[in-house]
C-alpha cells in the first residue's frame, strides 16, 4: 500500500443513508479523520440528521448531540461549558451544520457563538440548498441556481439574489481560525482541519458539499466538479488566521466558470451573457481575494506596522 | 377496491407512478387515494408508495399492509425488499425486468406478470442508464395487467400531469400495455416467497431515553446500488485515490495493499471509477 | 441557617447557588433579570464557581443549558413572557432528551399590549411540553422550590426538566424574610448529579437521534411514565427535605380549612396569600368556605383534586391567564380531574389578576360570595365584574 496522504482512521460509519456520491457525507469522513475521536458533534435538523441512521444505529464514531434547527452555535456553547464545568479534557467541540443552519436559521446563533470566543469548531457544510426537505433555495443558494422555489419555468432566472457571504460574515467576528475546505482537495483539506483543531478559539470551517440529486449531475461526478468549483474561483481555497488571509490553492489562470455551470443541470438554463455576468464577480471575487492576501502578507513583513485590531483581539 | 402497493428507489419515480395511477383512475371517473410511506426518500434507497381505487370514495387512511397488487420497479430490490409481504392469495406481482414471469419468487396463488420497462423507458429517452425513468412503462403494464386503469386514462393522466416529457412519457405507458407477460392464473407460483431477510425484531423494552450507539454498519446498503465498481488489479498502482475520495466508506485494502469494496455497502456512486488516474476500475450493471 | 430579607428573583439566584450549579446561561428580560445579574456576582465574586453563558436569546440560553446537560452538568436559567415562548421549541427538546433542567420562570403577562404584570399566561402555553411545572407562593417556597426541583429533576425515576414559577413583581420583586440554609445542609440533601443517558466523549452514541414510527412511540410514552412517577417522587423529595431542613410546603395540592368547606377555592401563587386571609375572615363569620393551592400544575394532581371533590359542593378555580374559547385553564383541568370523580362538584372559572391587576380582597370575598350564591357554573372575567360592581354597586 502506497503512504497514505490523508489519516486512516475512520470515524463515519458505512451503511449510512447518503444518497449516493454525497459530498456531504466525504465532508463528515474527511472532518473525523482530521478530529480524531474525542470530538463531539452537535448537529442541528439537516441532511446529516438522516445520514446518521435511525435509532438504534449511528453512522458516527463519535459522540453526537442532535439539535434543534437553529441553534448550533448555542449548542458548542453549552458542550464547552458543559466540558469546562465537568473537566473534560482534550476533546473537540465541533457544531456541524447546513448552509440553511447556519446562514439563514441559525445565522444569529452562529454570530453570538463567536462573538462570546467560544472555544469550538462551527462547520457549515454547503450543498447551497435545502437539500434534506427536498432542494429548497437558502440564502447560501448561488444567483441563477434551479430550486424546487426558485423554478426557471415561463422565464424565471432561478435564484435572483446573490449567495450570503458566509466567509465574510464571520470573518467580521474576527474568529481564531476561518477557512473554506473542498473534499476534492482532501490533503489541503486535512490540513486545515488539523490545523483548527489544534487553534484555541471560535474557529469557522465552510465546506463545500456539491449534491448530485440537488445540483443535477451524475453521482461519479462529485470530486471532479468540486474541482471544478475552485479551480474556476466560484469557491476558492483559502484560510484566516489571526485575521491574515492566505490563499491555499493557485493555479496559473482560473478555468471558466462555464465548465461548471454547464456540468450541472441547477444551471442548464442560463444564458450566455448569464454565464458572463456570473464570470465578472467570480473574477471580482478572486480579484480581491488576492489583493487581500498581498496586503495581508505586506502588513506582516514589516514590523513597524500596527497589527490590525482583528489580530490582536483574535489572539487573545 | 384494489389495493397497490409500488417498491422502488428514491429518484425512480415510484411515488410519481402511485399518483399518476390515482389521476388515471380519476380521469377514468374512478374514487383513487394515493400516498407515499411517509419516510425520507433518498436517491436509490428502497422507497414504498401506494395506491387505492374504488367506485366510491376511500374510507381508509392506512398504510396497505396486504395489497391485492405489488408493482415493483427495480428488480434489485426483490433481493433484499420483502416485496410480497402480505401480498392476497391471488393477487398480482407486477416487476420490471427483462426476465421471464417464471423466474419470480411469489407465495403460492399469487400470479406474476413482468414488462422490461427500463429497455422501453431508454428507447424513449427517460432517464440515463444508471436511472431509467420507468414509472409511466410500468404504469401502461400494470393497466393492462389489472384493469384498474384504462390506457386512455393513463394517457391522459399522463398529457395532464407529466411535465416532462409527456410524448415519449405516452409512447413509453404504451409500450408497457402492450410488451408485459402475464402467466396464466393455472400457472401461478407454487414456490416459496422472496428469500429477501426479514427485519430483525424490535426489543420489547427500549432503554431509557433516545441515545443510538449502535453502528450503521448494521445496516446494509448494497441494495441502492445498480452498477457495481469491479477493479482490475493488475493495472492498480496503489495510489488510494478510490479509497480517499469514497463517501460511503466502502473501500478497504487487502494484506497487500490493494484496494477492495466492500460490497455490503458500496452504493455504485461511480466516484471510484472516476477518480481512478489509471482507469482500473470499471462500473458494471448489477446483475439480477 | 440565616434569614435574609430577600426578592423572590434573589431567592431564585440564592437556591441556584446553593445547588452548586455548574453552568448557567440567560438571557436578560424584565421582570427576570435580578436573577440572572445575582448570579452573575456570585460567579464574579467566586462564591458560585460555575460557568456563565451569556448569550443572544433565550432560545440559544435554554441550549447552552442543554448542550452541557447532556454532557452531565447541573444547569440553570431563568426567564419570562416572551422569552419562554420563544423558548417553546427547546422545551420539548429539553423533556425528549431527559435533560434535568432546572428553570426559573417570573409569570409575565404576553403581549400584544406590551404588559410587564404578573400573568399566567407565558407558563400555561407551555403545559405540554412535558416540563414538570411548581407555582411558588412566597420567596421562601422559592428558594425551597429550586432545591427540590432539582432532585426531583434529576431522580432516577424522573429525570425531566422543571420550571419553578413565581409571579413578577408579587413576588420578583417584593422582599421578605427568607430563611437560607446553610450549604452544608443543602448538599446533605441535593448530592451533585448522577448522569444517565449522557454523552460520553470518546464513544459512538448520538443523544437525541431521530426515528420512525416503530420506536418514536416508546420515547414519548417513556417520557409519559416518567411524569407519572412524579407525584410519588414528588411527596419522598419533599419529606426529605422536611427531615434536613425542617420546613415543607405541603406537596403538590396543599389545602387549608376545607374540610366541612362548602365551597372551596383552587388559587395558585401569590393570590393563594389574599385568599388565604378571606377565608379566615370568612370562616369568623360563620360560612364554611375552604382554599386549595395548586402548586404543581404538571403533572396535574388530579388524585388530591378528587379528593378534594369529596367534601366540597362548590369549587371555584382562580386563573390569572385564560384560554381563548374556554375556561382559565387550571379550572379546565379541575374539571377533566373531576369528570373520573364518583361526585362532580359544580367548577366555576374565574379570571383574575389578568396582566398585573391587583387581585384584592374584596375581589376573592366576591368570588365566594358568587360561589355561596349556588348561581350556575360560568366562566367570570372577575377584573372586570368587580370593576362594574363598584360603578354600579
Amino acid at each position: 500500500m502506497a503512504k497514505l496522504t490523508i489519516p486512516a482512521q475512520e470515524l463515519m460509519y458505512p451503511g449510512h443513508a447518503a444518497c449516493p456520491g454525497c459530498g456531504a457525507a466525504l465532508a463528515m469522513r474527511l472532518l473525523l479523520k482530521g478530529l480524531g475521536p474525542r470530538t463531539i458533534l452537535s448537529i442541528p435538523a439537516c441532511c446529516w440528521t438522516v445520514i446518521a441512521t435511525p435509532y438504534p444505529t449511528t453512522a458516527l464514531g463519535v459522540a453526537v448531540l442532535d439539535s434543534a434547527f437553529e441553534a448550533t452555535g448555542a449548542s458548542i456553547s453549552g458542550l464547552r461549558a458543559g466540558a469546562d464545568a465537568l473537566g473534560l479534557k482534550d476533546v473537540n467541540i465541533v457544531g456541524f451544520a447546513g448552509d440553511g443552519g447556519t446562514a439563514d436559521i441559525g445565522l444569529q446563533a452562529l454570530s453570538g457563538m463567536l462573538e462570546r470566543r467560544t472555544n469550538a469548531i462551527y462547520v457549515m457544510y454547503d450543498n447551497e440548498a435545502y437539500m434534506n426537505t427536498g432542494i429548497q433555495r437558502s440564502g447560501a443558494t448561488p444567483w441563477g441556481a434551479w430550486t424546487t422555489t426558485t423554478p426557471t419555468v415561463h422565464g424565471h432566472p432561478g435564484k435572483p439574489e446573490l449567495k450570503k457571504d458566509m466567509m465574510g460574515i464571520v470573518l467580521a467576528h474576527r474568529p481564531a481560525y476561518a477557512a473554506t475546505l473542498n473534499p476534492s482537495f482532501a490533503e489541503d483539506f486535512e490540513r486545515k482541519v488539523e490545523r483548527a483543531r489544534d487553534i484555541v478559539g471560535p474557529r469557522f470551517l465552510h465546506i463545500l458539499a456539491p449534491c448530485p440529486p440537488g445540483w443535477k449531475f451524475d453521482s461519479a461526478q462529485t470530486i471532479a466538479l468540486g474541482r471544478l468549483a475552485t479551480d474556476t474561483g466560484i469557491f476558492p481555497l483559502y484560510e484566516v488566521v489571526e485575521g491574515r488571509l492566505r490563499v491555499t490553492r493557485k493555479t496559473g489562470s482560473l478555468k471558466p466558470v462555464s465548465e461548471y455551470l454547464t456540468a450541472q443541470g441547477r444551471f442548464r438554463h442560463l444564458k450566455p451573457e448569464d454565464i458572463e455576468r456570473i464570470q465578472v464577480g467570480v473574477r471580482a471575487t478572486w480579484e480581491e481575494l488576492l489583493k487581500r492576501e498581498r496586503e495581508d502578507l505586506s502588513r506582516a513583513m514589516t514590523p513597524s506596522a500596527p497589527a490590525p485590531a482583528e489580530a490582536t483581539l483574535a489572539a487573545k | 377496491m384494489i389495493e397497490i402497493r409500488f417498491h422502488g428507489r428514491g429518484g425512480q419515480g415510484a411515488v410519481i407512478a402511485a399518483e399518476l395511477l390515482a389521476q388515471a383512475a380519476f380521469l377514468d371517473g374512478k374514487m383513487p387515494q394515493s400516498f407515499p410511506f411517509f419516510g425520507v426518500e433518498r436517491r436509490g434507497a428502497p422507497v414504498t408508495a401506494y395506491a387505492r381505487i374504488d367506485d366510491k370514495p376511500i374510507g381508509l387512511r392506512t398504510s396497505i399492509v396486504a395489497p391485492d397488487v405489488v408493482v415493483v420497479l427495480d428488480p434489485g430490490l426483490l433481493a433484499t425488499t420483502r416485496v410480497t409481504d402480505g401480498i392476497k392469495p391471488g393477487g398480482l406481482l407486477l416487476v420490471n425486468t427483462h426476465r421471464g414471469p417464471e423466474s419470480l419468487a411469489a407465495p403460492p396463488g399469487v400470479r406474476r406478470a413482468v414488462v422490461d420497462a427500463t429497455r422501453i423507458a431508454l428507447s424513449h429517452g427517460l432517464g440515463t442508464t444508471m436511472m431509467p425513468i420507468v414509472n409511466t412503462a410500468v404504469l401502461g403494464a400494470l393497466a393492462r395487467a389489472t384493469g384498474a386503469v384504462s390506457l386512455e386514462g393513463l394517457t391522459r393522466a399522463v398529457e395532464q400531469f407529466v411535465p416532462a416529457r409527456p410524448q415519449d412519457n405516452r409512447f413509453a405507458a404504451r409500450d408497457g400495455y402492450l410488451g408485459v407477460r402475464i402467466e396464466a392464473a393455472s400457472e401461478a407460483a407454487s414456490g416459496a416467497a422472496a428469500a429477501a431477510p426479514a427485519a430483525p425484531a424490535r426489543p420489547r423494552v427500549l432503554p431509557e431515553g433516545p441515545v443510538a450507539s449502535l453502528s450503521s454498519e448494521a445496516i446494509d446498503t448494497a441494495a441502492w446500488r445498480t452498477f457495481t465498481p469491479v477493479i482490475h488489479l493488475d493495472r492498480c498502482t496503489k495510489c488510494n485515490f478510490c479509497w480517499k475520495f469514497c463517501p460511503d466508506d466502502a473501500i478497504e485494502f487487502d494484506d497487500v495493499g490493494f484496494p477492495k469494496i466492500r460490497l455490503d455497502y458500496c452504493k455504485g456512486c461511480g466516484i471510484c471509477a472516476a477518480e481512478c488516474p489509471p482507469k482500473t476500475i470499471e462500473m458494471v450493471a448489477t446483475e439480477i | 441557617m440565616t434569614q435574609k430579607v430577600l426578592s423572590g428573583n434573589y431567592a431564585q439566584s440564592y437556591a441556584a447557588q446553593l445547588a452548586r450549579v455548574q453552568v448557567i446561561s440567560a438571557y436578560p428580560i424584565t421582570p427576570q433579570t435580578s436573577i440572572v445579574e445575582k448570579l452573575a456576582d456570585f460567579v464574579a465574586s467566586g462564591e458560585l464557581p460555575a460557568q456563565y453563558v451569556k448569550v443572544e436569546s433565550e432560545h440559544s440560553a435554554l441550549q447552552v443549558c442543554l448542550s452541557a446537560a447532556a454532557l452531565g452538568a447541573r444547569t440553570y436559567t431563568a426567564t419570562s413572557s416572551q422569552g419562554l415562548l420563544l423558548m417553546h421549541e427547546l422545551l420539548h427538546w429539553a423533556s425528549g432528551m431527559r435533560a434535568p433542567i432546572v428553570m426559573g420562570v417570573v409569570n409575565r403577562a404576553v403581549g400584544p399590549p406590551w404588559n410587564i404584570g404578573s400573568d399566567h399566561t407565558d407558563t400555561m402555553s407551555q403545559r405540554d411540553t412535558g416540563w414538570i411545572q411548581i407555582y411558588a407562593e412566597s420567596n421562601q417556597e422559592v428558594l425551597d422550590t429550586v432545591l427540590q426541583a432539582y432532585r426531583l429533576a434529576e431522580h432516577p425515576d424522573v429525570r425531566l426538566p422543571v420550571m419553578v414559577t413565581e409571579d413578577a413583581f408579587y413576588l420578583s420583586h417584593t422582599v421578605e424574610p427568607v430563611d437560607v440554609p446553610d450549604p452544608e445542609r443543602v448538599d446533605r440533601f441535593l448530592p451533585p448529579r448522577e448522569p444517565h443517558a449522557v454523552l460520553v466523549p470518546g464513544t459512538a452514541s448520538r443523544l437525541g437521534s431521530f426515528t420512525g414510527p416503530d420506536y418514536y412511540v416508546d420515547f414519548r410514552h417513556q417520557v409519559a411514565e416518567a411524569t407519572e412517577r412524579v407525584p410519588t417522587t414528588f411527596a419522598a423529595v419533599e419529606e426529605e427535605y422536611e427531615r434536613i431542613m425542617g420546613r415543607t410546603h405541603g406537596g403538590p395540592f396543599p389545602t387549608y380549612r376545607v374540610d366541612d368547606a362548602d365551597a372551596v377555592l383552587v388559587t395558585m401563587g401569590t393570590i393563594t396569600t389574599t385568599a388565604r386571609s378571606v377565608v379566615d375572615e370568612l370562616r369568623a363569620s360563620g360560612r364554611k368556605v375552604g382554599l386549595a393551592k395548586l402548586r404543581m400544575f404538571r403533572p396535574f394532581p388530579n388524585d388530591a383534586v378528587r379528593a378534594l371533590a369529596a367534601t366540597a359542593d362548590r369549587i371555584g378555580v382562580v386563573d390569572r391567564s385564560y384560554t381563548f374559547g374556554s375556561m382559565g385553564p387550571a379550572a379546565t383541568e379541575v374539571s377533566a380531574a373531576l369528570y373520573r370523580s364518583p361526585r362532580r362538584p359544580a367548577v366555576t372559572s374565574f379570571l383574575a389578576g389578568i396582566g398585573g391587576r391587583d387581585v384584592t380582597l374584596q375581589e376573592v370575598r366576591h368570588m365566594f360570595d358568587t360561589l355561596l350564591s349556588g348561581a350556575p357554573a360560568a366562566t367570570h372575567w372577575e377584573d372586570l365584574e368587580i370593576e362594574e360592581g363598584a360603578v354600579h354597586g
